[in-house]
C-alpha cells in the first residue's frame, strides 16, 4: 500500500489541476483578499481570518480534486487493473483516502507560509498546533464526498460535480467573504455547511476560543453522511467495473 | 496434470445473451493455450469469470483449484484486460515499480523492462506511448508479480504486424521460463502459431478443444490429390476418407487421416501425381462455428 500511495501521490503532484485548484489560487486569493483590504477589521485580524479560510478552500479543492482521480482511473481501466493486482479492494480505498488526506497538507501548508511570511501572522506554538491539526483532520468529510462522486459518476462529469461543489461549498460556507456579510436566509444556510463548521472550528482557535459544540456537531454529522455515500458510491462503481 | 484455472459448466447471462452457457474448460499448467472464437462468443466474459472479475450465473470458476480472487491477492496470476490500465502522468518505470511491489516475489524491474522490450521507454510518461508500446507496458503489468499463470484478453488486436510480432516474442520468453499462458484471439494463425492447445468457443460454448493439429484434422479434412485411370470408387473405401470428387482423371479425396490415406494409396501401387493439401484452422474455425457443429468436435473434447 505505501507503494499504491507514493504512486498517487507524483501522479498528483504532476496534476495541473491540484496545483493550480489546490495550492496556487487558495495563495493568490489570499494575497489579494489581505492586501487589497476587501476583508474587514483591523489588518491582523483580517489576515488570520482569511489564513484560516483560504486555507481551508485549498485544502477543499485538494481533497475534491482526490476524488475525481477515481473516476479518471475508472474510465482508464485503472481500477480494474489494480483488481488484478494482489491488493486488496480495502487496500485501494485506504490507499486513496490517505492519498487525499496527504494531498492537502501542501495545500494548508502554502496558505499558513504565506500568512507568516507576507502577512506577518503570529499565533501561539498551542494555536498553530491547533489549525494545523483541525484544517487537517477537517478534511476527511470533504475527501469522502469527492470520492463518492468519483466512484459514482464518470470522469467529466465526476470532475464538474467536484468542482461545482467544491465552489459552493467554499462560497456559502462563508471562505471568500466572512458570513457576516451574508444575508440572514445565507448564513442561516451556511450554519448548516460542512465547508463553515470545518472552518469555524480553526476561525475560533485563532480567535483564541474553544471549538464550538455546533460546529462540531454539524461537521461530524457531515462526516457520517459522506462515508456513507463514499461507500455507496463505492459499491456501485464495484458492480460495473 | 495440474489445473492451472478452469471452469466448470458455467453460466453467465447479460440481459438476453448467453455469454456462457455450460462452459467447461481446464487449462494444464506450463502450457499456452488459446481461446479462440469469433467476436461475442464469450471469451472476454469466460477470462472475467476466471479472473473472478465477474462472479458466474451458475457454475464454479477456479483458479490453483480454489476460488480466483485468492489466487489473485496471492500473487499467482497476472492479467492483461482487453484495455485500460494506462494511467496518466507516471513513468513507465514508475507504473512498473509499483504494480511489482505489490507481489510478493516479483520479477527484478530491469528483467521486467527487458521481457516487454521497454528498457529504451523506461523513462517515458505511459500516456504518451504508441499503441504498440502502451500495449507492451500491459503486458509488462501481467508479468511484474512473475506470477504462475498469465491471462491476456485479446493482447494483440488492435495492433500492426509488427508491434504484434515484438508481443509475441515478449510473451515467448516469459513462456519459456516454464509459466502457463491463456490468451484470447480471433486471429486463427495466432493461435495455431503461438498455443500448445486451442480451445474454440463458440456462443458461450466450447466447440473444440485440443492441439491446432488435432482440430483441423478432425475437422477440417486434408485435400489428397491423385491421378487415376479406370474404375476409382475403390478410392472411397480408403482409410480416413471421407468424401471424394472425380473430375477427369483426378481424384480428389477429403480425408481425415491424410497419413493412412496416403499410405494405402502407395500400397496400391496408386500413387501418381499426388498432392497433398493440409487443413487450415481457418476452415475448422468456419465449420466449428456455423450453426451445426460437427459431432468431430464433440468426440474430440472427450478425448482431451
Amino acid at each position: 500500500m505505501p507503494g499504491y500511495i507514493r504512486l498517487e501521490l507524483v501522479r498528483s503532484l504532476r496534476d495541473g489541476g491540484y496545483i493550480v485548484f489546490g495550492v496556487i489560487m487558495p495563495v493568490v486569493m489570499y494575497l489579494l483578499f489581505t492586501n487589497l483590504g476587501i476583508t474587514p477589521g483591523d489588518k491582523h485580524d483580517a489576515a488570520l481570518f482569511a489564513m484560516v479560510s483560504m486555507a481551508a478552500y485549498g485544502a477543499l479543492g485538494s481533497a475534491f480534486n482526490n476524488g475525481s482521480g477515481i473516476a479518471e482511473d475508472r474510465a482508464a481501466g485503472w481500477l480494474r487493473q489494480l483488481r488484478l493486482t494482489p491488493l486488496t479492494p480495502a487496500q485501494v480505498v485506504a490507499g486513496k483516502v490517505v492519498t487525499g488526506v496527504l494531498g492537502v497538507v501542501p495545500s494548508i501548508a502554502a496558505v499558513l507560509l504565506t500568512g507568516v511570511l507576507v502577512n506577518h501572522v503570529t499565533l501561539t506554538a498551542a494555536q498553530w498546533v491547533q489549525i494545523v491539526a483541525l484544517l487537517w483532520v477537517g478534511t476527511v468529510p470533504f475527501s469522502l464526498l469527492g470520492l463518492g462522486n468519483g466512484y459514482r459518476l464518470s470522469g467529466q462529469t465526476a470532475s464538474m460535480a467536484n468542482l461545482a461543489t467544491m465552489l459552493g461549498l467554499a462560497i456559502v460556507g462563508g471562505l471568500w467573504i466572512p458570513t457576516t456579510n451574508f444575508p440572514d436566509w445565507l448564513r442561516a444556510i451556511a450554519e448548516w455547511t460542512p465547508s463553515n463548521s470545518y472552518a469555524s472550528l480553526s476561525w475560533h482557535a485563532v480567535a483564541g476560543e474553544a471549538p464550538g459544540l455546533r460546529e462540531t456537531a454539524v461537521l461530524a454529522g457531515w462526516l457520517v453522511v459522506f462515508g456513507l455515500y463514499a461507500m455507496y458510491g463505492y459499491r456501485r462503481a464495484g458492480r460495473t467495473a | 496434470m495440474e489445473i492451472a484455472a478452469s471452469l466448470a459448466n458455467v453460466t453467465k447471462t447479460f440481459g438476453s445473451t448467453r455469454a456462457a452457457d455450460g462452459l467447461t474448460l481446464s487449462i494444464p499448467r506450463g502450457r499456452t493455450v488459446a481461446l479462440l472464437g469469433p467476436n461475442g462468443a464469450g471469451k472476454s466474459t469466460a477470462i472475467g469469470m476466471l479472473l473472478g472479475l465477474l462472479p458466474p450465473d451458475s457454475g464454479t470458476a477456479s483458479l490453483f483449484g480454489g476460488d480466483p480472487e485468492r489466487a489473485v491477492r496471492q500473487g499467482r496470476v497476472g492479467a492483461m484486460p482487453q484495455e485500460g490500465g494506462i494511467i496518466a502522468r507516471v513513468t513507465v518505470r514508475e507504473l512498473l515499480t509499483f504494480v511489482s511491489g505489490t507481489y510478493r516475489e516479483p520479477l527484478p524491474l530491469n528483467r521486467i523492462l527487458a521481457l516487454a522490450q521497454l528498457t529504451a521507454l523506461a523513462d517515458r510518461r505511459v500516456d504518451r506511448l504508441s499503441g504498440g508500446q502502451a500495449q507492451r507496458v500491459r503486458f509488462a503489468m501481467a508479468i511484474a508479480g512473475d506470477p504462475e499463470l498469465i491471462v491476456l484478453d485479446e493482447p494483440t488486436a488492435a495492433l500492426d504486424v509488427e508491434a504484434r510480432r515484438e508481443l509475441w516474442a515478449s510473451m515467448r520468453g516469459f513462456a519459456d521460463r516454464g509459466r502457463t499462458i491463456l490468451f484470447s484471439t480471433h486471429y486463427l494463425d495466432e493461435a495455431d502459431e503461438q498455443a500448445d492447445r486451442v480451445i474454440v468457443i463458440n456462443r458461450g460454448r466450447v466447440a473444440a478443444d485440443g492441439t491446432s493439429a488435432e482440430i483441423k484434422r478432425v475437422v477440417a479434412a486434408t485435400t489428397v490429390r491423385v491421378t487415376v485411370s479406370g474404375e476409382a470408387a475403390w478410392l472411397g473405401r480408403l482409410p480416413g476418407v471421407t468424401g471424394m470428387e472425380i473430375n477427369g482423371d483426378r481424384a480428389t479425396l477429403r480425408s481425415t487421416d491424410a497419413d493412412a490415406t496416403v499410405i494405402a494409396l502407395a500400397q496400391a501401387g496408386a500413387v501418381r501425381d499426388i498432392e497433398v493439401t493440409p487443413a487450415d484452422l481457418e476452415d475448422a474455425f468456419v465449420a466449428l462455428t456455423t450453426a451445426a457443429a460437427p459431432s468431430g468436435a464433440a468426440l474430440l473434447k472427450e478425448n482431451a
